[in-house]
């Protein structure tokens, strides 16, 4: 009778019941299978929340959110074309850098389109790059930061497969920017190939760009020097930049009010937060009893069974979480996904740190992946097309995509060269 | 009258939760203060930003129910007409609904056994706790103010960026 209800769950999951009641009713489920109390559910959910690094999630989500109704947007395509816009297809590399860079704070969650989109895709058109290419180039780059800190869904993983987020921010820094790169050089060729116009090179430009944005490009490298050069944890160095990002955009450049936009800050950041953690506090009991239920030793064992080596278990991996990739949002597979994998991926050999870029990795791509990839969704409300010709639009860059998904998977040194 | 109640409620909901992520973020940063500059620590500062955490999201989750923002696997919910989404969303709020006030009352069951064994000391700690039922109740109460007011009844404060 218990077990029939589980394919009702699935059923209503596709329908669109929030994950978190789904996740929820399905641990309220496994307890009554197991004849045990609810209240473990709710001990288990308490127990989350004293995670040292959790608090990071709430802060930098402010800090993201800050920064997209601030006007960070536009002094970084100020910064970025002046220093990239006169290469050949620069324009477009700098709409992929700003994303990236936008990306890595907003935490992916679709804003990097909303709110760069309808600023970058009036410049590349009226620059002459065609409708496909701009709509392709927007709707990949919305998740193009995910692997550079203090990104989210790098918090998320290291929270849930409890792995030191420090090593995860280093481990991510190389094949983000290997991706980077390599869309600069199809942006680079389309330009040739296009002869697509650019502006000349001019010092004079460089200046007053690089004053105006200096402020915000400190970010990073705050970041960076408070967590390695271990003046600061995860947790505190989120304060830190939303102290930071709060007093640029209040006191510096005055382009939030405070008394005005203060409500509307406050909402979107609790509404980002709640929607994830509540996901994350409930997904611990079910990971729980799952465990108690020995499903990853099964599953491991099905695997061992089926499985030779490590090479094949990547490919099967690669697959399994485009799949998931393509049907979930980041952060619930991220916190659906890892504790099963993670068992069966150290059987194998790979390093946590590793699995957790390529995890990632896959799942970025998946954001851009019918049938429910949300930079599709978000790029269609945004530019107003049809989903399938936005997929269209992206597949020139998917495809680079998954060729640097295949280097990230099978040369582990890209994640691990700092050991 | 519904939809004005639930109006009151997420603004009510939006300043606690701003107050909220002041407060974590003050505590945080004083924290780095005081251990920088005085050797010292906030008393009980990891207890109150672990409460502070939990109420953020509850009431983020709550919201996220008002706006319909909350993350969803809705594989075949994106290709169905709006017609029938809207005929969905009754019958999947009111799932939630139910599912939520079994999580209150195990939250409650929770929190009272939490009270009869703490010490006397730890009592304001569990005091505190009351946020994990009344958090579920905030989500019971919000999935049924949905059923009610149907899916084209929303309250007004919702993101400037969507």
């Amino acid at each position: 009778m218990l077990a029939a209800l589980i394919p009702v769950l699935v059923l209503l999951a596709v329908l669109g019941l929030p994950l978190f009641v789904v996740l929820a009713a399905g641990a309220l489920i496994a307890t009554r299978a197991d004849g045990l109390d609810p209240a473990i559910l709710i001990i288990e959910l308490n127990r989350i929340s004293s995670s040292p690094n959790l608090i990071a999630i709430p802060l930098f989500t402010f800090a993201g959110v800050i920064l997209s109704q601030g006007g960070s947007p536009q002094r970084l395509i100020r910064f970025f074309n002046a220093f990239l816009g006169w290469l050949p297809g620069g324009l477009g590399s700098v709409a992929l850098s700003v994303c990236a860079f936008f990306t890595a704070f907003s935490g992916a969650s679709g804003v990097t389109i909303l709110a760069l989109g309808g600023m970058l895709y009036p410049m590349l058109r009226q620059a002459g790059y065609g409708e496909l290419f701009t709509c392709g180039l927007l709707t990949s780059s919305g998740s193009l930061g995910i692997l550079f800190a203090p990104s989210l869904a790098v918090l998320v993983y290291g929270i849930v497969a409890s792995v030191n987020i420090d090593e995860l921010f280093l481990a991510g820094v190389l094949p983000g920017l290997i991706l980077l790169f390599m869309l600069y050089a199809y942006s680079f060729y389309s330009g040739r190939r296009f002869h697509l116009p650019h502006h000349p090179f001019e010092w004079s430009n460089i200046w007053p760009a690089f004053r105006g944005s200096v402020l915000d490009l400190l970010l990073p490298f705050g970041i960076i020097v408070g967590i390695f050069g271990g003046f600061v944890t995860v947790g505190e160095v989120s304060a830190c930049t939303a102290a930071y990002v709060l007093f640029l955009e209040v006191a510096v450049y005055r382009t939030i009010d405070l008394r005005r936009q203060f409500i509307s800050l406050v909402n979107e950041t609790a509404i980002l937060v709640g929607s994830l953690l509540i996901i994350l506090g409930i997904a611990m009991g079910l990971t729980n009893l799952l465990i108690d239920a020995q499903i990853p030793m099964r599953l491991l064992s099905w695997v061992e069974s089926n499985v030779d080596d490590q090479l094949q278990f990547l490919l099967l991996l690669n697959v399994f979480l485009l799949m998931v990739g393509a049907m979930m949002d980041i952060f619930s597979a991220i916190i659906v996904v890892t504790p099963l994998i993670l068992p069966i991926a150290l059987h194998f050999g790979i390093d946590p740190v590793h699995l957790g870029i390529i995890i990632l990795a896959n799942l970025e791509i998946g954001y851009t992946t019918p049938p429910v990839g949300i930079n599709l969704f978000i790029a269609s409300q945004r530019f107003t097309k049809p989903v399938m010709t936005l997929f269209r639009a992206s597949l020139p860059f998917l495809t680079i995509m998954l060729v640097w998904l295949l280097v990230v998977t099978y040369l582990p040194w890209t994640s691990l060269w700092w050991r | 009258m519904l939809a004005r109640l639930q109006q009151i409620l997420t603004r009510l909901e939006t300043l606690l939760a701003g107050f909220c992520i002041v407060l974590l973020l003050g505590l945080t940063l004083g924290q780095i203060l005081a251990r920088n500059f005085f050797d010292t620590g906030i008393p009980a500062a990891d207890t109150l930003s672990r409460l502070l955490l939990l109420y953020i999201t509850f009431l983020g989750a709550a919201l996220a129910i008002c706006s319909d923002r909350h993350i969803k696997v809705d594989v075949i919910a994106h290709w169905i007409p709006q017609t029938w989404r809207d005929r969905l969303y009754r019958p999947l709020f009111s799932v939630g609904a139910a599912v939520c006030l079994l999580y209150t009352i195990a939250a409650v069951r929770f929190w009272r056994d939490s009270w009869e064994f703490a010490a006397e000391h730890e009592r304001w700690q569990v005091l505190l706790d009351l946020g994990l039922p009344v958090g579920f109740g905030l989500l019971t109460m919000h999935f049924l103010c949905c059923v009610m007011c149907g899916p084209h009844r929303r309250p007004e404060i919702t993101c400037t960026t969507c």
